[in-house]
């Protein structure tokens, strides 16, 4: 698969990493030859094969509807960026 | 004194309680170990308390109220929250972040009265197979400090090996337990998907992520793993089985083992001293009465692709939460939120990181999610079903850890070929199967690991086999 | 409107669930709290926290599955949806995309006094995010997390509804159902309800679907008969004026009755669903359904049909009613104390509605309690107080501290006039107004109430109409 510079910057803005366009073909080339080797996949027939997403095939962990979590605002807004008032600052969204 | 740092895990804590040496005693050696191998870049962080909690138990031990790894001095792999403590990742990104909780994986070591020595280096994310990729800089091999200790938790691998502590938490996603564990000379056991809490573990991929031991060697692996395994409720992927006795499992008379030798695997092999190697191995398990058997592990060759698909998907979410909004690092001067995020995110990662990020991203997005994301959770299957057919005619499988022994610091720049050092690890973590890597001799006194791989919660047969290999070996105390 | 136009509209409801915790934390879920003191390290997406499914959001979804006939998934499985904003910890939300824990249902609707059926596709589980406030700061956006890891069920409609007429029925009968199960509040206000909606136009006849535009976060049945309505009348004078639509986001805006275009992202749409490798699938046994099904408490169809015959109170009063299960449980309530239940049927769907209604207040936080209800009718049915008395306290009630007894004492509408007393009134305001008496005698018989208007102004409302009338009436007979 070819990796072309629309695709590199459609991948970098849906996962937010900005790309320095110095490095930008040296990683293109990085990119391909790893999916060249993931591509080793096509040469197996995985029709009618059930997809498994996990190691574990099903649970019943749950959790009672007990409100018992103590929060600490202070403490974890201690390691925030920005914060005011308890809020979390972020530039102004424009919606 | 005697040198602490030649006892095992059993010896220190028999030590302990007969008052032949005090916590404080032991804990102060490690530090002092610590501070003259500080060249090793072991650790990213040290507990300032370590002493503190050393005498602590040395009380608890003078009133004979002693936990069963009392005052134990170990080192935890910077991936584990702590507390009140630096948890990095071995990231930039969370260069300054002080956890506000603590990992089950710590509180339980930590009621099980062992001393926190510090935090260990690892490669960022527990991204890498070489620990080059930690913001905090390289680790050195302690056997030949040109090379590498292996990674991602290069840092806990180094610290058992270098002796600067008793032993070491580790985290294994497609080797990162087993391989430095090989290239170090060390014991290191991934256990079953499931039986140790993920809780306060940071995510890279979740579905393969799992927690472990490095120690000297099979028996103190199997102590240290009875202390940090068992059912966690707020880990919703943990298994809810009672742990049994690891220990006694690993020293009993009566575990049977018909060990699998996968052919094509082996015939395989590239490196002739690694194929060499194997089969010396073999015939030191042969000797000890071990029955094997030649099995077929069909697909198994599609383990790296597969793993090179499902890890970054997972990891291109599980990094995510890293916005510089809530925590971590954040950009100077943000002109918008695109921009804070963009920037902040290319500044705290490092370049592998982001490497497995996009790739990630560009196996789910629309229109390449059934080509990779999909095909690959199919293979994964296959490889599966390939262990539950091994399973049926043998209780373990026998390979090696790694295609080589370690290699020199910054030797090899190709992703892939990066990569390829994790092809005989990666399958148990597509499975969730328990796997274990122990010393089996050296090239040019560079070590060598053998690997086993057990079924589903068998990592008490696991240990029992590799235990039975270091009886009648003595690789491990090279 | 127009008789060439079909509209065509599809709803998805978000309902907020009325849970104690969060749905994958043990965070409270309190409404209106300071900001952030109701998100616990789980709902911050801290590094290495892990989600674990509150069982009580599973019976919910199962709930409203039952009530409305669908199929129930044997198995709950969440996705991870990613995008990156703000009030989303994480960078995805957690949420349902294949086997919705609710299927195919249907919903019936009344319009124009015709039953009509409205598919739902399905109802899904996902966790709410948090707030974005965007005027709080001059250049800032400021997070509040509170409401993030808020249980949410997500009832999406076929796009079966004609009109906004039709939305609203539908919205209303969701309303009802979700507060007759009790697994919401369905306050609208705070958001326990929200609703997008799916607005196309077709020309009648056609069978292909127009191009539609999705109207995001309508929080009240009135705006969003007027929000469809306008974005209705919009597309057809685009249409009209040989333009077309175009497929995009709109933001409604209440103050001015208008909708927008979000400034819509490049890639918002590429959410790169893939299965939460954090939560496995949790299967979900068919005698938990029946046991759930089974426990159902009576819906408002069940209800609406046994209080008319029960309570003997019209079709019409008892679908009124019916509206919401506080309005039911209070009217029942109330008709079980009193000796003619259409009584109540009739006070509580007049008077107090009314000042609820003028008071923009639900049932639920009416300071006219069932009790007072209770006391005022009993009093009216022996005779103690009058119809306008009543009213008049009911209104008073509304804004005062006092009890209902202590209020009629106040006002003298205790002293209700005996029939030798008021027969003197009557015969006072005859003798003064004779003028008007002899005119009625000649035939103007209009002017009956004018005298029932004098003894009511002289009695202060304290009389009985009932009884004027007839002693009235004697009197001019006479």
């Amino acid at each position: 698969m070819k990796i072309s510079e629309e695709i590199l910057n459609n991948i970098s803005s849906l996962s937010k990493i900005k790309i320095d366009e110095k490095i930008k073909s040296d990683l293109i080339k990085d990119l391909e030859s790893i999916l060249k080797m993931v591509e080793e996949m096509n040469k197996i027939d995985t029709s009618g094969i059930e997809p498994m997403s996990h190691p574990l095939e099903e649970a019943d962990n749950l959790r009672k509807d007990e409100a018992t979590d103590e929060i600490k605002r202070d403490e974890y807004q201690k390691f925030a960026p920005q914060t005011d008032d308890g809020f979390y600052l972020t530039p102004k969204v424009i919606e | 004194m005697e040198d602490l740092s030649k006892l095992s895990l059993v010896e220190q804590i028999n030590g302990l309680k007969s008052k032949k040496f005090s916590s404080i005693e032991l804990t102060e050696f490690y530090l002092k170990r610590i501070d003259q191998e500080k060249v090793l870049n072991s650790f990213i962080s040290l507990n300032e308390n370590a002493l503190k909690e050393a005498k602590k138990s040395d009380e608890k031990i003078a009133k004979n109220k002693s936990s069963s790894l009392e005052g134990i001095p170990i080192a935890h792999k910077d991936i584990f929250c702590i507390k009140d403590q630096k948890t990095t990742c071995g990231s930039k990104m969370l260069e300054n972040f002080i956890s506000p909780y603590s990992s089950t994986v710590y509180e339980k070591l930590s009621s099980s009265g062992t001393v926190n020595l510090g935090k260990t280096n690892m490669d960022e994310f527990a991204m890498g197979s070489s620990n080059e990729t930690s913001f905090f800089g390289s680790v050195l091999n302690p056997i030949d400090p040109e090379r590498v200790p292996g990674g991602s938790s290069g840092g806990s691998a180094t610290a058992v090996a270098a002796n600067l502590c008793s032993f070491a938490t580790g985290t294994d996603t497609g080797g990162s337990i087993r391989q430095p564990a090989a290239f170090c000379g060390i014991t290191g056991i991934k256990p079953t998907y499931g039986r140790v809490s993920r809780w306060g573990m940071i995510a890279f991929a979740s579905s393969l992520d799992q927690g472990g031991i490095f120690a000297k060697n099979a028996l103190d692996a199997a102590l240290a793993l009875e202390n940090i395994a068992g059912f966690d409720e707020k880990d919703s992927t943990s298994i809810n089985k009672k742990v049994p006795p690891f220990f006694n499992q690993a020293k009993s008379k009566d575990e049977e083992h018909v060990v699998g030798i996968p052919k094509k695997i082996i015939e395989d092999i590239k490196d002739d001293n690694v194929k060499n190697n194997f089969f010396e191995s073999l015939d030191i398990l042969k000797k000890s009465g071990v029955k094997v058997k030649e099995i077929d592990l069909k697909n198994i060759q599609y383990s790296l692709p597969v793993y090179y698909v499902i890890a970054p998907a997972e990891c291109s979410a599980n990094l995510s939460r890293y916005d510089g909004v809530r925590f971590g690092h954040r950009c100077e001067n943000p002109k918008d939120l695109d921009d804070l995020y963009e920037r902040s995110r290319a500044e705290g990662f490092g370049e592998e990181v982001k490497k497995r990020i996009l790739i990630g991203t560009y196996c789910l997005s629309a229109g390449y999610y059934d080509a990779y994301y999909l095909k690959a959770q199919k293979i994964r299957n296959l490889i599966k079903q390939s262990f539950m057919d091994a399973f049926k005619e043998v209780s373990s499988i026998m390979m090696p850890t790694c295609a080589n022994v370690s290699f020199k610091l910054n030797s090899i720049q190709n992703p892939v070929e990066m990569y390829e050092q994790d092809i005989y690890t990666i399958p148990a973590n597509l499975a969730g199967l328990p796997a274990i890597s122990i010393p089996s001799g050296k090239i040019n006194k560079l070590p060598l690991g053998i690997q086993f791989i057990g079924n589903y919660l068998e990592e008490g047969n696991l240990l029992n086999l590799s235990n039975k290999f270091q009886q009648n070996s003595n690789f491990h105390n090279e | 409107m127009n008789n060439t136009w079909e509209s065509v509209i599809g709803l998805e409801v978000h309902v907020q669930l009325s849970t104690e915790s969060k749905i994958f934390s043990n965070a409270p879920t309190k409404f209106g709290q300071t900001q952030n003191s109701q998100a616990s390290l789980v709902d911050l997406g801290l590094p290495g926290v892990l989600p674990v499914l509150n069982e009580k959001t599973i019976e919910m979804a199962i709930k409203f599955g039952c009530a409305i006939n669908a199929n129930i998934s044997s198995k709950a499985i969440f996705a991870r949806k990613n995008y990156f904003y703000p009030d989303l910890p994480k960078g995805y939300q957690i949420s349902q995309l294949d086997d919705p824990i609710v299927g195919k249902g249907k919903i019936s609707i009344e319009i124009d006094n015709k039953e009509k059926f409205i598919g739902i596709t399905r109802a899904h589980l996902e966790e709410d995010a948090g707030k974005s406030l965007h005027d709080k700061y001059e250049n800032l956006s400021a997070i509040d997390l509170n409401r993030a890891g808020t249980p949410l069920l997500e009832i999406v409609s076929e796009p079966d509804l004609r009109s906004a007429k039709e939305a609203v029925a539908y919205l209303k009968k969701i309303h009802s159902i979700i507060t007759f199960l009790e697994i919401s509040d369905g306050n609208m206000s705070q958001g326990s309800m929200r609703c997008d909606a799916n607005v196309s136009i077709r020309k009648y006849g056609d069978k292909e679907f127009g191009n539609r535009t999705e109207l995001k976060n309508i929080n009240s049945f009135r705006f969003i008969e007027k929000a469809i309505d306008y974005e209705i009348a919009r597309q057809i004078e685009i249409v009209e004026n040989g333009g077309s639509i175009c497929q995009e986001t709109r933001l409604y805006d209440a103050n001015k009755n208008e909708t927008r275009s979000m400034r819509s992202k490049e890639h918002a749409n590429d959410y790169r669903y893939f299965p939460d490798p954090d939560l496995i699938p949790i299967i979900i046994s068919k005698e938990k359904i029946q046991e759930i099904e089974k426990s159902l408490p009576e819906l408002p169809e069940q209800k609406i049909v046994r209080f008319i015959k029960d309570y003997k109170i019209s079709e019409y009063e008892s679908k009124n009613l019916n509206a919401s299960r506080e309005l039911s449980n209070f009217f029942e309530k109330v008709a079980k104390k009193i000796s003619s239940p259409d009584l109540a049927a009739k006070w509580i769907l007049g008077d107090l509605m009314a000042i609820l209604n003028k008071n923009n207040s639900e049932i639920q936080d009416s300071k006219i309690s069932s009790d007072d209800m209770i006391n005022l009718l009993c009093k009216i049915e022996e005779g103690s107080l009058s119809g306008p008395g009543a009213k008049k306290i009911i209104e008073l009630c509304w804004s005062s501290s006092e009890s209902i007894d202590v209020l009629i004492k106040k006002e003298g509408l205790d002293e209700v006039k005996g029939e030798d007393e008021l027969l003197k009134i009557i015969t006072r305001i005859l003798e003064d107004n004779s003028k008007q008496l002899e005119q009625y005698l000649n035939g103007k018989d209009k002017l009956f109430g004018f005298f029932v208007g004098q003894v009511m102004k002289e009695t202060q409302g304290s009389a009985d109409p009932k009884l004027v009338n007839k002693l009235l009436s004697k009197k001019l007979k006479q």
